[in-house]
């Protein structure tokens, strides 16, 4: 078997392997995270045009969301996705402790997040008397993609649990730590469709 | 960092599984992408039977004005399932998991798709979705036509919902082949072949991967509302709460124009194939068959709105879609005339494979022109809703890609099971086959243009000649079909030895053995050109050993 | 202090915090190669334009309207 100019054979297989491999996942990972993407997007339009079909927004005896809390705990998932750039900065630069604080802070926030959706939902059913299919469009497109987004970021969580785990556990090393680049596409996916969702959601 | 060159060795192409023992492994929960392609292609052509006896049943319904064959509810269902199922359970996985699996890697020089694992979990959604689907006849299947618009889908049995399941997750494992295939084809080239120089097949897969991926998934947010508004009365299309139909139309075309796409490109590229084979000539303008291809799909995103003329569109809106479709005309009248091109001048061998691409050249062009009328505003609304668009669709689906699928199966099945297929046998299918088709569907031209509308089961007695034509043309058709099974059974059997390569073609496959080993390759090979130059030798290097007894390569760790 | 005012402050506070890091990150990063470093490029943007909104959105710059009678 030729093995190029590598010179230790057994060394040079594994890497060269590990390589072609990373960039293979590396790119089907994205492509997965697009098709997500386009999944929400479809959930985007058919809420804007439903919106846009309607005389007015939000319709008559809903409410208009609020502003001030929907901002503070997007704040809070965006935070998570800032220490989640650094847990794995930290793992690049072989800071362990660093890297674990860092992904349990991400953890938190993302639990966090889930918290105060929750809450939120609370609110918007108990006292606004919004639900999810009673409430014509706006309860339809409002609890279907902010939940999709919730179960997203819940999926994250989990995810991010189990890298640490198994970091812990030593299945990655400072060289070969895919699992760890791909949860940190994953979260910052889930970050920035909240961008798109609160500003569609709240800010027009 | 990235590894730019994919084959320097001690990579993934010198990396090799050991072979499975053992047959669930070897054939069942396979992870080689050949078998998951046959298994795609029988599972596929178990729903074509399936779905074509719904056809015939159509067919006898429609003999007599009055009906009478079946109910009005069961031919409601009836025609629902055969739309649905043949589009998705059969056109879709055979020309994309089917033909894409079995002949994409082993023509790009890979060992296996990027990802065998998240193969075999693609594949095995297929037949759960196929099974889901006609299981719904147990309860009441779904009965607004393969586009279940609402009002009418929100209404009904659990029939629906199941539908709803069904296609979503035939478009999950869609989705999922398209991913595997992006990848595969961006990073497990054999050294030297670049873009420009993989077979066009190749290029066509390209182009229908992406659409797979991103128009799949658009569908399935709108399978996923209606599913969620019919069991949990969430308002999404249903107008009477706030929803809008018109919502489900845009989101269901935005898939479903795509969607043709994905059931035509494949073919396009099987084509491509064939006829410069069977000319012993070079393809004419390769680029411009490579690049039009990504043209229709790119393309292919922008015309969704030319099936909603008459729902009520802004008429600023319909002009862009009406034009939009017009482009769409420019790349495929591209590829058919340099197809007619490669033809001009060459030795054409009329082998069943070369008599199938002839006839997928006429039978699609006339599907495509008729495609012209439709998107024409002014036209479509006379003709919307009626036969005509049923004519229509099938010259584009049964005449071109189920005459592709049938142009590949005769062209690649000696590749497959290393025997060759019955000519007499195949030109009897391709006659009848042929004959048939046309009588069945030219005349449903006519009777749309006379106004008679699909979808229902009883009809002005005016039409009933016209009716009884195509009814028992389709009987010709079907049973030019039957010849097509006979003889794949009977070739296995007793079909002549094949050999490596059978028709002289040059893309890589036919450079193996006849079926290849599991390794496909002994040694990855290089390329240094185009595969369809005829007079030139073969652009390939380091496949001396593929066809001797040299021993198979050792597999590496196994893991 | 009320409620809605402690949650607006922690988004303004918070928000531009997370801005300034994001945008920080960003220029750390700006020269590094690879298609994961590149995608992680256009995220770190995006979030931080995210924080922006929450904290114009804080403010009551942004999706302030009056409330429906």
């Amino acid at each position: 078997m030729p093995h190029g100019a590598v010179a230790d054979p057994d060394e040079g297989q594994v890497d060269q392997l590990y390589a072609e491999t990373r960039q293979l996942r590396l790119q089907g990972f994205l492509l997965f995270l697009v098709s997500d993407v386009v999944l929400f997007s479809s959930f985007i339009f058919a809420y804007l045009y439903l919106r846009n079909t309607l005389p007015a927004w939000p319709p008559p005896g809903i409410n208009r969301l609020d502003v001030g809390f929907a901002a503070f705990n997007s704040v809070v998932l965006f935070g998570s996705g800032v220490t989640m750039h650094y847990a794995l900065e930290s793992w690049k630069h072989g800071k362990f402790a660093r890297y674990a604080n860092f992904l349990i802070a991400t953890i938190v926030l993302g639990a966090a997040f889930l918290a105060g959706q929750g809450y939120e939902y609370t609110n918007l059913y108990m006292r606004e008397h919004v639900s999810w299919s009673g409430s014509g469009a706006f309860g339809a497109s409002f609890f279907t993609l902010t939940g999709m987004h919730g179960f997203h970021v819940f999926v994250g969580v989990c995810y991010l649990t189990v890298l640490l785990l198994q970091s812990c556990a030593g299945v990655y090393t400072k060289e070969k730590y895919f699992g760890l680049t791909a949860g940190t596409l994953y979260w910052h996916f889930v970050d920035v469709i909240w961008v798109v969702l609160f500003s569609i959601f709240y800010l027009i | 960092m990235a590894v730019q060159a994919a084959h320097a060795g001690g990579g993934i192409a010198d990396h090799i599984h050991p072979e499975p023992q053992g047959f669930i492994r070897r054939y069942v929960f396979s992870i080689d992408h050949k078998i998951i392609g046959i298994q795609y292609m029988i599972t596929g052509f178990v729903f074509f039977i399936l779905s074509g006896l719904l056809a015939e049943t159509i067919r006898v319904q429609l003999m007599n004005h009055a009906g009478g064959f079946v109910s009005n509810d069961t031919y409601n269902e009836v025609y629902t399932v055969h739309g649905s199922a043949m589009v998705w359970l059969v056109i879709i996985p055979i020309v994309t998991g089917g033909f894409g699996n079995f002949v994409m890697p082993l023509q790009i020089g890979a060992r296996d798709v990027a990802f065998p694992w998240l193969n075999m979990l693609s594949f095995w959604m297929f037949p759960v979705a196929g099974l889901l689907l006609f299981s719904s006849f147990l309860v009441g299947a779904p009965v607004a036509g393969w586009t279940e618009y609402p009002p009418i889908s929100l209404e009904g049995g659990v029939g629906t919902s199941m539908w709803c399941a069904a296609i979503f997750l035939i478009g999950v494992s869609s989705t999922l082949t398209g991913i595997n295939f992006i990848v595969t084809i961006m990073q497990m080239r054999a050294p030297g072949m670049t873009f420009t120089r993989m077979p066009l097949f190749v290029w066509a897969q390209l182009a229908t991967a992406p659409l797979s991926m991103v128009a799949t998934t658009a569908l399935a947010a709108a399978l996923a509302a209606l599913f969620i508004e019919r069991q949990f009365g969430v308002p999404f299309y249903d107008p009477t709460k706030g929803g809008s139909p018109v919502l489900w139309q845009h989101m269901f075309w935005f898939y479903s124009h795509p969607a043709v796409y994905i059931m035509v490109l494949p073919v396009f590229g099987i084509v491509s194939e064939i006829l410069p084979t069977f000319s012993r000539k070079p393809i004419f303008g390769y680029k411009m068959i490579a690049f039009s291809s990504m043209a229709i799909a790119l393309v292919g995103f922008m015309v969704w709105a030319h099936h909603m003329f008459t729902s009520g569109l802004a008429p600023y809106l319909q002009l862009p879609f009406m034009i939009l479709t017009y482009v769409v005309a420019v790349p495929t009248g591209v590829k058919i005339f340099s197809w007619l091109a490669t033809l001009w001048g060459g030795k054409i061998h009329l082998t069943t494979a070369m008599l199938f691409a002839l006839g997928f050249l006429a039978l699609f062009t006339l599907g495509g022109i008729t495609g012209i009328f439709l998107a024409a505003i002014p036209y479509d609304l006379h003709i919307h809703g009626t036969y005509f668009v049923v004519g229509h669709f099938h010259y584009v689906l049964v005449g071109g890609s189920l005459t592709g699928i049938f142009a590949g199966i005769y062209y690649w099945f000696p590749k497959m099971s290393g025997r060759m297929m019955n000519e007499t046998l195949g030109k009897w299918n391709f006659a009848l086959f042929f004959i048939g088709f046309n009588g069945t569907f030219l005349p449903m031209h006519w009777l749309g243009i006379l106004g008679m509308p699909r979808w229902v089961p009883q009809y002005d007695p005016q039409f009933e000649f016209w009716n009884r034509f195509a009814s028992v043309s389709s009987f010709v058709m079907t049973f030019g079909i039957l010849l097509f099974f006979v003889n794949v059974i009977w070739s296995l059997r007793n079909g002549k030895k094949a050999g490596a390569n059978p028709w002289g073609a040059r893309t890589l496959e036919w450079q193996l053995p006849s079926p290849p080993h599991y390794y496909n390759f002994k040694h990855i090979p290089n390329v240094y050109g185009l595969p369809y130059d005829f007079s030139l030798p073969l652009p390939y290097k380091g496949l001396d050993e593929e066809l001797t007894d040299s021993p198979a390569p050792v597999p590496a760790g196994s893991h | 202090m009320d409620f809605a005012v402690l949650e607006r402050s922690v988004a303004v506070v918070g928000g531009v915090l997370v801005a300034f890091v994001s945008a920080y990150a960003l220029y750390k990063d700006w020269k590094t190669p690879g298609l994961d470093n590149q995608v992680f490029k256009v995220m770190l943007f995006l979030l931080a334009v995210g924080a922006v909104l929450a904290t114009l959105a804080g403010l009551g710059v942004l999706g302030n309207f009056p409330k429906a009678a």
